[in-house]
């Protein structure tokens, strides 16, 4: 469950607003509440009271717990249009990024975990072989899903989401859009090196 | 001229149509593509979202080996990658620590700045120059297109330089009109078509697509153009899907803006690999009519 309201929390106001903004890269308080990007909103009909000004609103007033689990932030496809339309500037798309990266820091599951194992698939192929494949990736993707929806007794689930996979495989297959040779990088080490390095750091 | 050229990941594999009809129309319009020499993932918007230090570490690896590749501009024509290495040379421009940081890990170090080019910039490039309209054969006059920008194209998270208007980019339809065709004004040229959510939360983004594709046919539109991959094969593969649950009757191909370039050009269905669309594409573009000659 997504956390359907919003409370003052002045303690911690600083903590999460500093942390928020130096991650995002965004000027919230430069906020006005004009609600432009509210209305630009690509998913505005799925996020019910969470728009972008309103999660802005959220981490002003320091309401961490609402903050890293919302409509808003999971729900978010990172299309931008909220920050193109903002008049100060402020990517709620970014803000909605850094939130996402904070919540899992905070072990906070996302109540829509496919999101979650679709990006995190994504990257794991892409940094191991230097290359998405896709077929592998997809697989990686599945795998993930099935055993989150098996640890909730959700066999009907499972069954969906594979021959829903399998229908698109199929079609894919006639059209010769499906790859079987592998891709890499052979360099892919130079990023596993640097990425370690820098977790090391921080 | 040549540019070095990064295909990324899904013009290796689902989008391989894209990465060939890229290659021909190039080689017809004068251009010698240099593919990056073992070239790695962008990381795309899932790095964006999961990871910072990977979002900007893997095109920075790509922008080292362009750098060293002796090419000065990089032409990247999936709109994600392309939009990728954007934002992560604006990081590195920005932050001269993780520059060198990276910079350290890497063999290609990133020496020098490389202009890197979408498709659209390179196409209108060959418009100004007269060698477009030099190699125009056949007209596709059956087409009606709207063309869809998504995206990646003109939106970023930071303010990076765009080549278009960010609210109405118009390069698409500058390069259709210089083929003597009429794109429709329509609404939803840059909305979003859900990317990713049409594999994981289905309803948010056939409810999108649903969107562009009512707006593109209530203009009167035939069929859609774009430049991304993701967007291509979401409004492709799924639009079946899309339509029946939202009560839509008519359907409109999806083409890669190569497909209408390398048609007018005089290049096959076949060769241009146009018959691997899931909403068939190749009807639309058996009614031809031969340019008249400005010799």
């Amino acid at each position: 469950m997504t956390v359907s309201a919003i409370e003052v929390a002045p303690d911690s106001v600083s903590s999460l607003l500093s942390e928020v903004m130096e991650r995002s890269g965004q000027n919230l308080p430069a906020c006005y509440q004009c609600r432009r990007c509210a209305g630009a909103c690509s998913v505005g009909d799925e996020t019910g009271f969470f728009t972008p000004d309103r999660l802005i609103r959220t981490i002003l007033i320091g309401d961490r717990t609402a903050a890293l689990n919302n409509e808003l932030v999971w729900k978010c496809v990172s299309c931008y249009t909220c920050g193109i339309r903002c008049p100060n500037g402020i990517q709620t798309g970014r803000i909605t990024e850094t939130l996402k990266k904070m919540a899992k820091e905070a072990h906070i599951d996302s109540p829509y975990p496919k999101m979650v194992h679709f990006d995190d698939s994504f990257v794991q192929s892409g940094l191991r072989w230097g290359r998405v494949n896709e077929t592998e990736f997809m697989a990686s993707y599945e795998i993930k899903n099935s055993l989150s929806l098996l640890k909730q007794m959700d066999f009907r689930g499972v069954a969906d989401e594979i021959s829903r996979q399998i229908k698109l495989a199929l079609s894919m297959l006639k059209l010769r859009r499906m790859h079987f040779g592998f891709l890499s990088a052979k360099g892919r080490n130079e990023i596993k090196r640097l990425h370690k390095q820098f977790k090391n750091k921080h | 001229m040549e540019l070095a050229y990064y295909p990324g990941c899904s013009l290796k594999q689902s989008s391989s149509l894209y990465d060939r009809q890229m290659r021909l129309v190039m080689e017809r319009l004068g251009v010698t593509l240099k593919e990056l020499d073992d070239w790695n993932c962008c990381g795309a918007t899932s790095a964006g979202k999961t990871d910072d230090f990977l979002s900007i570490a893997m095109p920075a690896r790509n922008l080292g080996i362009a750098a060293g590749s002796g090419q000065s501009e990089l032409v990247i024509p999936c709109s994600a990658c392309y939009s990728r290495t954007m934002v992560a040379k604006h990081y590195l421009e920005a932050d001269r620590e993780i520059k060198e940081t990276i910079n350290l890990g890497l063999s290609k170090k990133i020496v020098s700045d490389v202009k890197v080019l979408s498709i659209l910039e390179v196409l209108l490039g060959l418009i100004e120059s007269g060698e477009l309209a030099r190699q125009l054969v056949f007209k596709p006059k059956g087409l009606r297109p709207a063309c869809y920008y998504g995206c990646m194209l003109t939106r970023f998270p930071f303010p990076v330089p765009v080549p278009d208007d960010v609210e109405n980019p118009r390069g698409m339809e500058r390069i259709l009109e210089a083929m003597d065709l009429h794109p429709l004004e329509w609404n939803c040229k840059t909305s979003c078509c859900g990317a990713s959510s049409a594999v994981t939360d289905p309803e948010v983004s056939y409810g999108l697509m649903a969107k562009i594709i009512r707006d593109a046919l209530a203009r009167g539109a035939n069929c859609l153009v774009t430049t991304c991959p993701m967007c291509q094969m979401n409004l492709d593969a799924y639009q079946d899907e899309v339509c029946a649950k939202h009560g839509i009757s008519e359907r409109l191909p999806t083409y890669f803006i190569t497909e209408i370039v390398g048609v007018a050009m005089g290049m096959g269905i076949k060769p241009l690999e146009i018959d691997r669309h899931f909403v068939d594409g190749t009807k639309l573009l058996e009614e031809l009519e031969r340019y008249e000659s400005e010799q």
